[in-house]
């Protein structure tokens, strides 16, 4: 089972990416979305503070895992987009990939990825540093890290969402 | 000696302290540092790695990853345009002066040669009816349709030739598109898209293989009318699929040419049907150069091989050839029409076909059902017999790709007589083509061509010929002696370059 393969996009592909504009991936950069990304976190934890049995310590921990994995699902699970425009020439590129159409260290991915490091520093402190929360939290975070560095642009692990159709000739 | 050394270090050291716990506020960070220490040196490393990474991460430029610029290969990018500018210069074209027809005048000599180039195989160009039934619709309906299908340009002579069409065909509906050329572009677009599978026939048209490019699908091609060949094709997919159970299902289409507009052959649809019901796939028929001329009334490559029409999934057909109308239809199931309506493109970005040459198309069918079509035919089919007698008495001077009982005939020169007569590249091999049509042209009045393609473009040229389309309007004897006059003109030719 190979471990890591490149999702190649030929030539056409990208030609039709590149042709209108990707409404699926172009709202992380409309006004509000950011602040929106930190008015969801506060509720997430203002939800998890609200459960009578949870402690604080418990409830940052949760805080941090929820968003990390909802946010990994969103943006490196889900692929392609939910309407036809392109003649699916998005079909099996994650939201991540689509950001502005590629190109690396923009600001909004800058904004996406230091959110789950201050995040994580944020839980890391209020659990006083307890060990097991230290590892839930770390690996929840390095995870999502991980997918966003640009060295995993389309790249595809134990052929998970990678391409099932033949080249064309 | 090293005490000097340790004790400056040790006086730094103790400046940095005094420094820090100088600026305000840095006992409370101090204090919050050593608690978080905690006595646990690997994860404090770790955090810091983190929030190192994050603050390098914040200062990178961005960069792009795929560069999008046109490639340039060596078709688009470094083109020698000398030759074919050469070629296609108005020197080699004739302009014909006044109406089109069997007999039309040319500017270049003002004598009226016999038109054995214009798709005008039933003679329908000068057909008295048609001509009367135009003037009086141009008189009611007035000129253009003024609007795409879907937005007011739909008339009531449209939905009557849909009818009649499929009425005539077999089939349960027909859709009728603007133009013949981005038919059959249209319909595999609509139906064939990304990550779908089409197997194509290799000598199809230009205008198959921008539908097949268009749609984006996995165009898989197999030799032209070679069965074993497609078998190979279908058999290598369907292992494939096999091997990777996981893959979901795609649509899979077979799309062939009913009578080839590059050669002049036919597709052998029995086999290909049998192909179709054992490996599951959809058929997309293009019939623009066989609609109205195959089978005993016309119908087309179904009816010559009997099959019923209903089992061909899409008919595509053109009614600009023999029709001599303009535009296209593609006829078949009532779903399949229907999707056709939002999903063409050329159907919902087009302006729809004007009212009169849809009532020419309608009555052009017309006339096919009833006994003048049948003299028509019998009168086709005995032309073409007798020019494909004499071309083919002549196989060292002439190589024919052409199947009996096909207007459409193409003539090149034998391959194994292209080295002997000097012929090294395919530009030689069109101007020799082209002095046989200049000749003919003077020496015996006759209106040829030769056939015309985007070389840059396509994907499997065939080689130059000369594309004859034998009419109906034409006497039997006077095909004949045009049939003498070009084989003779081939042979002087091949001759003079020996």
């Amino acid at each position: 089972m190979t471990l890591a393969s490149v999702y190649k996009t030929d030539y056409v592909q990208s030609l039709d990416q590149h042709s209108q504009t990707n409404l699926n991936s172009s709202w992380v950069n409309a006004k509000g979305a950011w602040m929106t990304n930190f008015i969801l976190i506060f509720f997430i934890k203002f939800f998890f503070g609200i459960i009578p049995g949870i402690s604080p310590e418990l409830s940052w921990t949760l805080t941090t895992l929820t968003y990390n994995i909802g946010s990994y699902i969103m943006f490196h699970a889900v692929t392609g987009v939910p309407f036809e425009f392109t003649q699916g020439a998005y079909d099996g590129i994650t939201l991540w990939e689509q950001i502005d159409g590629g190109v690396q260290f923009t600001a909004t991915r800058k904004y996406l990825t230091t959110v789950p490091v201050v995040l994580f520093l944020l839980s890391t402190h209020y659990t006083h540093y307890a060990p097991f929360a230290f590892f839930v939290n770390f690996a929840a975070t390095a995870i999502n890290l991980i997918a966003k560095l640009p060295a995993m642009h389309q790249v595809r692990l134990f052929n998970i969402n990678q391409k099932v159709e033949g080249t064309t000739d | 000696m090293d005490n000097p050394f340790m004790s400056a270090i040790s006086a730094t050291f103790s400046l940095l302290v005094t420094v820090i716990h100088a600026i305000p506020g840095s006992a409370i960070a101090i204090d919050y540092i050593q608690n978080s220490y905690q006595n646990d040196p690997f994860r404090v490393v770790l955090e810091l790695a983190l929030a190192i990474f994050a603050v390098k991460y914040m200062l990178s430029k961005k960069y792009r990853i795929d560069t999008n610029d046109i490639q340039l290969t060596e078709k688009n990018g470094n083109q020698n345009h000398s030759s074919s500018l050469f070629l296609t210069s108005s020197a080699w074209t004739q302009v014909i002066i006044g109406a089109q027809g069997p007999k039309p005048k040319v500017l270049s000599t003002g004598k009226n040669l016999m038109n054995l180039a214009s798709t005008n195989y039933l003679g329908y160009i000068t057909n008295e009816d048609i001509k009367q039934k135009a003037i009086k619709t141009l008189h009611n309906y007035g000129v253009g349709s003024c609007g795409p299908p879907g937005f007011y340009g739909t008339l009531d002579v449209h939905i009557n030739l849909e009818k009649d069409i499929a009425k005539f065909l077999g089939t349960e509906a027909a859709i009728i598109y603007a133009q013949g050329f981005s038919t059959i572009a249209s319909v595999i677009s609509a139906f064939s898209k990304r990550g779908d599978i089409i197997v194509a026939d290799d000598g199809c048209n230009f205008a198959v293989l921008k539908g097949t490019q268009i749609s984006r699908s996995t165009v898989k091609w197999f030799k032209h009318n070679d069965m074993a060949d497609l078998e190979r094709v279908l058999e290598s997919i369907n292992k494939e699929s096999r091997a990777h159970k996981k893959r979901p299902l795609t649509r899979r289409f077979i799309v062939t040419e009913g009578l080839f507009q590059n050669y002049g052959d036919m597709a052998p649809l029995d086999k290909i049907m049998e192909l179709k019901h054992r490996y599951k796939y959809r058929v997309i028929l293009d019939e623009s150069s066989s609609f109205g001329l195959l089978g005993k009334t016309g119908r087309g490559l179904a009816e010559l091989y009997n099959i019923p029409p209903r089992d061909v999934d899409m008919i595509v057909g053109s009614m600009a050839n023999t029709l001599s109308g303009a535009g296209g239809f593609c006829a078949g199931a009532k779903e399949v029409v229907d999707h056709q309506r939002l999903s063409g493109q050329a159907f919902v970005f087009s302006a729809s076909i004007p009212a009169m040459l849809a009532i020419c198309a309608s009555e052009a069918i017309r006339i096919l059902e009833t006994s003048q079509g049948e003299k028509l035919l019998k009168a086709l089919q005995d032309n073409a017999a007798a020019f494909r007698a004499v071309v083919a008495s002549m196989p060292q001077a002439i190589e024919l790709s052409s199947m009996p009982g096909s207007p459409i005939l193409h003539l090149r020169i034998p391959s194994y007589g292209v080295a002997a007569a000097g012929i090294s590249t395919r530009d030689s091999e069109t101007l020799l083509l082209q002095e046989i049509v200049d000749e003919v042209a003077v020496k015996d009045a006759l209106l040829i061509t030769r056939a015309k393609y985007v070389e840059t473009q396509e994907l499997h040229l065939p080689r130059p010929s000369i594309q004859i389309s034998v009419s109906a309007s034409h006497t039997k004897k006077d095909t004949e002696k045009a049939a003498q006059a070009i084989t003779s003109a081939f042979v002087n030719a091949l001759n003079k370059r020996k």
